[in-house]
């Protein structure tokens, strides 16, 4: 076998272990690679951060499972940090059935962090079944579709839902959504019918569908993938509003180092296909 | 090295071990971490869809609130089972066509605004578009590139004269479409490595911070 072939059949264990070298080596040894913000990720910054103590509440719907942690739950943590650091009021719910525990775990450690108390700063509704039903409902009552709070208490009788009656009296949505059901609902139905602001925040493989709708200004902002959420990260300290670990900035290391390898293996399987190819065309002409 | 005392993190560590074994090839680790997944989450999710959804939305207001509107919704939900009766399966047509009829009534006008006519609006060249240099080129060649790709997929007409290049055209942002929307998965892939890669390093190994 020629080098040339020998390039094109490079055992994909290989392949597999420099991947996880180069991955891990950042992680261990920072790096320390520039993130540049981008202007999608500031204009998401730049609406939440216009709001304050007397804004109406966030609505933050964490559309994921534990499969898309790495790049949501670092921009649920920012968004959170970005909110009880504004003092603005924050509604967390689910669309997704694993979603609760994800909340759950944000919940317990980010709020103690602004000292701020559940039912007076923030609420959790929890997971309901029924994309359609449930958007269509919250654009009518929000009480009518989630009577009660994940643990159980009426609406009514905690004091940042209590006045809520719709999307109307939520100054923003921010769906941090990993696939269906999560932005192009909230899009469809909460936006096109309600006019609702939305915010959305995705895995980067979505990432493509969102540009042209917020280049219609339909999404007021858009995070995408764990550089989104690294952006945000750096927005939320450099704006002195957290101090505290920076999970997806501590990511991006690894994540140019691991794309580095990936395109140097692309070159080295073309070139290998390239001059193979030709030299068996110009062996057969011989 | 600091590694963690807790159990449910070696636990995590070890099922996270099993998954990437399959890198190597299909084992019988992997397969017990995959079943296990599946089991677990069919139970969690019908737990979760009974304390979040059936108690309150259903349960509550119907049988112990004793409104009595929720028949209506609990009878169509239980036309569902009578696929296991032959007899009466046909009574399952009645939430199927209900569900179909009133989704498509509400879903269609929304579509049509969400990705039709916000997005032909978004596609038209406005005075607001040219305030700045940039975002005037951008717009043009946004216009330029929905009217080319929208020529390659319009079959009814041959590809003769000026058709031939605007479809070409046509495929070069198609491509360039794809191949962003490639490397983001990329991206998302990698992340996914990096995320389990930071928990068997930080919260397991200890070995960063």
């Amino acid at each position: 076998m020629n080098i040339f072939k020998a390039l094109t059949k490079i055992p994909r264990q290989i392949i597999f272990l420099v991947i996880a070298l180069a991955v891990m080596f950042p992680l261990i040894v920072p790096l320390g690679l520039p993130v540049r913000v981008m202007p999608k990720s500031r204009q998401l910054f730049a609406a939440i951060d216009s709001l304050g103590p007397r804004s109406k509440p966030i609505l933050i719907s964490v559309d994921f499972d534990p499969q898309s942690m790495p790049e949501l739950y670092p921009m649920l943590i920012a968004l959170l940090r970005h909110c009880f650091a504004r003092d603005i009021k924050v509604i967390i719910m689910n669309l997704w059935p694993q979603g609760p525990g994800l909340a759950e775990m944000a919940l317990d450690v980010i709020p103690e962090e602004f000292d701020k108390k559940y039912g007076k700063d923030f609420a959790f509704l929890g997971y309901k079944f029924g994309v359609t039903a449930i958007l269509l409902g919250m654009g009518d009552n929000i009480k009518g579709v989630f009577p009660v709070d994940y643990y159980g208490t009426p609406l009514d009788s905690i004091e940042i839902t209590a006045d809520i009656q719709n999307y109307d009296d939520l100054s923003l949505v921010v769906t941090l959504s990993s696939g269906d059901p999560g932005w192009r609902a909230w899009l469809l139905y909460a936006q096109s019918r309600y006019n609702a602001n939305i915010g959305i925040g995705v895995t980067a493989v979505s990432a493509a569908d969102v540009y042209p709708y917020v280049e219609t200004g339909q999404v007021i902002g858009l995070l995408a993938g764990m550089k989104g959420a690294a952006e945000y990260e750096i927005l939320v300290q450099s704006n002195g509003y957290s101090e505290k670990k920076r999970t997806a900035v501590q990511g991006m290391d690894a994540q140019s180092l691991g794309h580095l390898f990936i395109m140097i293996f692309i070159i080295i399987g073309n070139v290998g296909y390239f001059f193979s190819r030709r030299r068996s065309n110009s062996g057969r002409q011989k | 090295m600091n590694p963690s005392p807790e159990p449910w993190v070696w636990i995590a560590a070890f099922l996270t071990l099993c998954i990437f074994s399959f890198l190597f090839r299909d084992n019988i680790f992997y397969s017990f971490a995959e079943h296990l997944f599946v089991g677990i989450s069919a139970g969690y999710l019908i737990a979760i869809t009974w304390h979040n959804q059936i108690y309150p939305n259903l349960v509550m207001p119907l049988f112990m609130q004793g409104n009595l509107v929720y028949i209506i919704p609990f009878a169509l939900g239980l036309c569902y089972f009578t696929r296991f009766i032959p007899k009466i399966g046909y009574l399952v047509r009645l939430p199927i066509a209900f569900l179909l009829g009133w989704g498509s009534g509400v879903g269609i006008p929304a579509l049509f605004q969400r990705d039709i006519l916000k997005q032909t609006q978004g596609t038209l060249l406005i005075r607001e578009a040219f305030s700045k240099w940039d975002t005037g080129l951008w717009a043009i060649i946004i216009l330029i590139g929905v009217l080319s790709v929208l020529i390659y997929f319009f079959f009814s007409k041959e590809r003769k004269g000026i058709m031939k290049p605007a479809a070409n055209l046509g495929i070069i942002f198609l491509m360039l479409g794809f191949g962003a929307s490639f490397g983001y998965t990329v991206m998302s892939r990698i992340s996914l490595l990096i995320g389990r890669l930071q928990f068997l390093l930080g919260d397991w190994l200890g070995i960063i911070k």
